[in-house]
């Protein structure tokens, strides 16, 4: 019975060993079939996921011979551009309130706000064959193709306008050494309570020299009609590229987490995750700002300066009139946040320290917490 | 009043300036000028013509160019990089040029920043291995000086080059993919 065991165990070792061989990367897949135009539809509502599986197209996928179209809607998450700073961009507190994560895409561009609702499609081709105004052809024509007249238009900044008016699209791009990649949002059913909310930027007084968003008035499609959802759009565009550009491709599934199909893919992933990344990269700015401190009492000005680089606050100065709380304190505080990230959650821990150094005085101790709510609050 | 004088001058009459794509710059001009003077103490009447060709010729100094439509300048062992008037052309205003990878050493055609122009990000490739010494700090607050100035104020960062061999790999004439040239 043990020799049974071992032989069977055997056995299925060899054909997991086999199925793990067979099994090859997507893109030899791809390359296998020899077809000149693909489709894929991406299983997996992460943006990260999503972020790491475009990366993973771009720098894996023969490019040279074929183009591919990507289709894929993520769960809510707002998404800024290479070079931009969220504190300027989009309120973090609602973002943090609602959980709802940044995530910083390699493409340039402006902040978006990103839901079920909202549907992306991704063109990766060579960088000879590069060409935006075609890509929102396929888009537009697909829309007037379900809806012959509807007024939508894309414009010179590669924005869709729906009536003229009100932005349904927005348009980013990558270009590496000889691919490209140029990605389109589309706002089907987003919520536009929630959007208006989260791009809503709370952090006054920043100079930076980030590159910032164009403010849009925006409308989904389904307000114009309602029988037009995100699965009819997405399956419309899939076959308006194949006409375009005379595919022939079926709309593939791919799972952004299926490492052996995407080597690599959990790593690129991780990167796009991490602090450094989303945080980080933030183009160095600095905080000039003043703001109210008040308690049972009185009430007072305090202003703010901070130099941030690569999200970390380089240098700080809190200044709070000496008659309201004692020079020392404040200054301590600024002395501390120096080095530390440009986080909530760190100052906070920062602050409750210092809170638990400062003498049993219940009116200073009020007037401290206060103080480091207010920094905490803007972060 | 014992003399009248009457001066023409058209400069320059007619002048054509034009700089290739491989950044040579040409000159034609033609300038014409006449006097004429009158002097009534003599009873003389001068006339003087000028016509006056010029014609210039600018040939980029030292300058070395990659396929990526970069330009370098060397000078011993330290190179200068920007990108070439083709280029800022093709990607339009910019909006941000980002180095992040001051003080370190790279190889070629290694990615060393990132332009934006036009809400797409291009990655900008090393011409030559070595140590990236120096950022033109100026491009943080005026990006737009690669738009109009990408061989002087535009330039982007300086490498003090590892292996002086890669310079011969370098193209001396920047390659265009459009057989025209532009006036």
């Amino acid at each position: 019975m043990i020799l049974r065991t071992f032989s069977n165990l055997c056995a299925q070792s060899q054909a997991c060993f086999r199925s793990a061989r067979a099994k090859s990367t997507l893109s030899a897949v791809i390359d296998e079939t020899g077809k000149s135009g693909f489709i894929l539809k991406s299983l997996s509502t992460d943006i990260f996921e999503n972020l790491a599986l475009e990366d993973w197209i771009h720098n894996h996928v023969d490019l040279q011979k074929r183009s591919m179209l990507l289709l894929w809607s993520n769960a809510p998450v707002v998404v800024i551009g290479r070079h931009q700073n969220p504190w300027q961009e989009c309120n973090l507190q609602v973002m943090r309130q609602n959980g709802i994560p940044l995530a910083r895409r390699r493409s340039g561009g402006g902040t978006v706000f990103h839901d079920l609702g909202n549907v992306n499609f991704t063109f990766f081709t060579s960088k000879k064959n590069y060409d935006r105004h075609r890509n929102l052809q396929v888009v537009t024509s697909a829309l007037k193709g379900l809806r012959p007249d509807m007024d939508v238009r894309a414009t010179e900044r590669f924005d869709i306008l729906l009536n003229g008016h009100h932005k349904i699209s927005g348009t980013a791009a990558k270009l590496g050494r000889t691919a490209a990649y140029h990605h389109c949002t589309l706002l089907c059913s987003a919520d536009r309570a929630l959007l208006s909310a989260v791009l809503k930027p709370t952090c006054q007084g920043i100079q930076s020299n980030a590159t910032q968003s164009v403010p849009s008035p925006v409308k989904n499609l389904l307000d114009e009609d309602p029988t037009l959802d995100c699965d009819t759009i997405m399956d419309s565009v899939a076959s308006q590229y194949n006409t375009e550009f005379g595919f022939s491709s079926p709309v593939t599934l791919v799972d952004p987490s299926d490492e052996l199909s995407l080597p690599g893919i959990q790593r690129m992933a991780r990167e796009l995750l991490a602090w450094e990344w989303t945080f980080g990269r933030t183009p160095k700015f600095s905080i000039c700002t003043t703001f109210d401190l008040k308690n049972d009492t009185s009430i007072c000005n305090a202003t703010l300066n901070m130099d941030i680089k690569n999200g970390i606050i380089e240098s700080c100065d809190i200044e709070v009139p000496s008659d309201w709380l004692p020079v020392e304190l404040s200054r301590e505080f600024s002395l501390h946040l120096i080095g530390g990230k440009l986080c909530p959650y760190e100052t906070s821990v920062i602050a409750a320290e210092l809170l638990r150094t400062i003498p049993q005085n219940k009116e200073l101790g009020r007037k401290m917490y206060n103080l480091c709510r207010r920094v905490v609050f803007m972060m | 009043m014992s003399n009248v004088t009457l001066v023409e001058q058209f400069n320059p009459l007619l002048r054509v300036d034009f700089e290739l794509k491989n950044s040579f710059k040409l000159l034609t001009q033609i300038n014409k000028d006449r006097a004429l003077s009158m002097s009534f103490d003599n009873n003389l009447l001068t006339e003087v013509h000028g016509l006056e060709y010029v014609v210039g010729l600018g040939i980029p100094a030292n300058l070395k160019y990659t396929k990526d439509h970069e330009w370098v300048s060397i000078e011993g062992d330290v190179a200068t990089v920007g990108i070439t008037h083709f280029a800022q052309k093709e990607l339009g205003d910019i909006v941000y040029v980002e180095v992040e990878t001051l003080d370190q050493t790279l190889d070629k055609d290694e990615v060393f920043g990132t332009v934006e122009a036009v809400k797409t990000v291009s990655d900008l490739f090393l011409p030559l291995s070595g140590e990236i010494i120096a950022f033109n700090d100026a491009l943080e607050s005026n990006p737009e000086s690669v738009n109009a100035d990408p061989y002087g104020a535009g330039w982007m960062i300086k490498i003090k080059i590892s292996n002086l061999a890669e310079v011969e790999e370098l193209l001396s004439t920047e390659s265009s993919e459009i057989p025209t040239i532009e006036i």
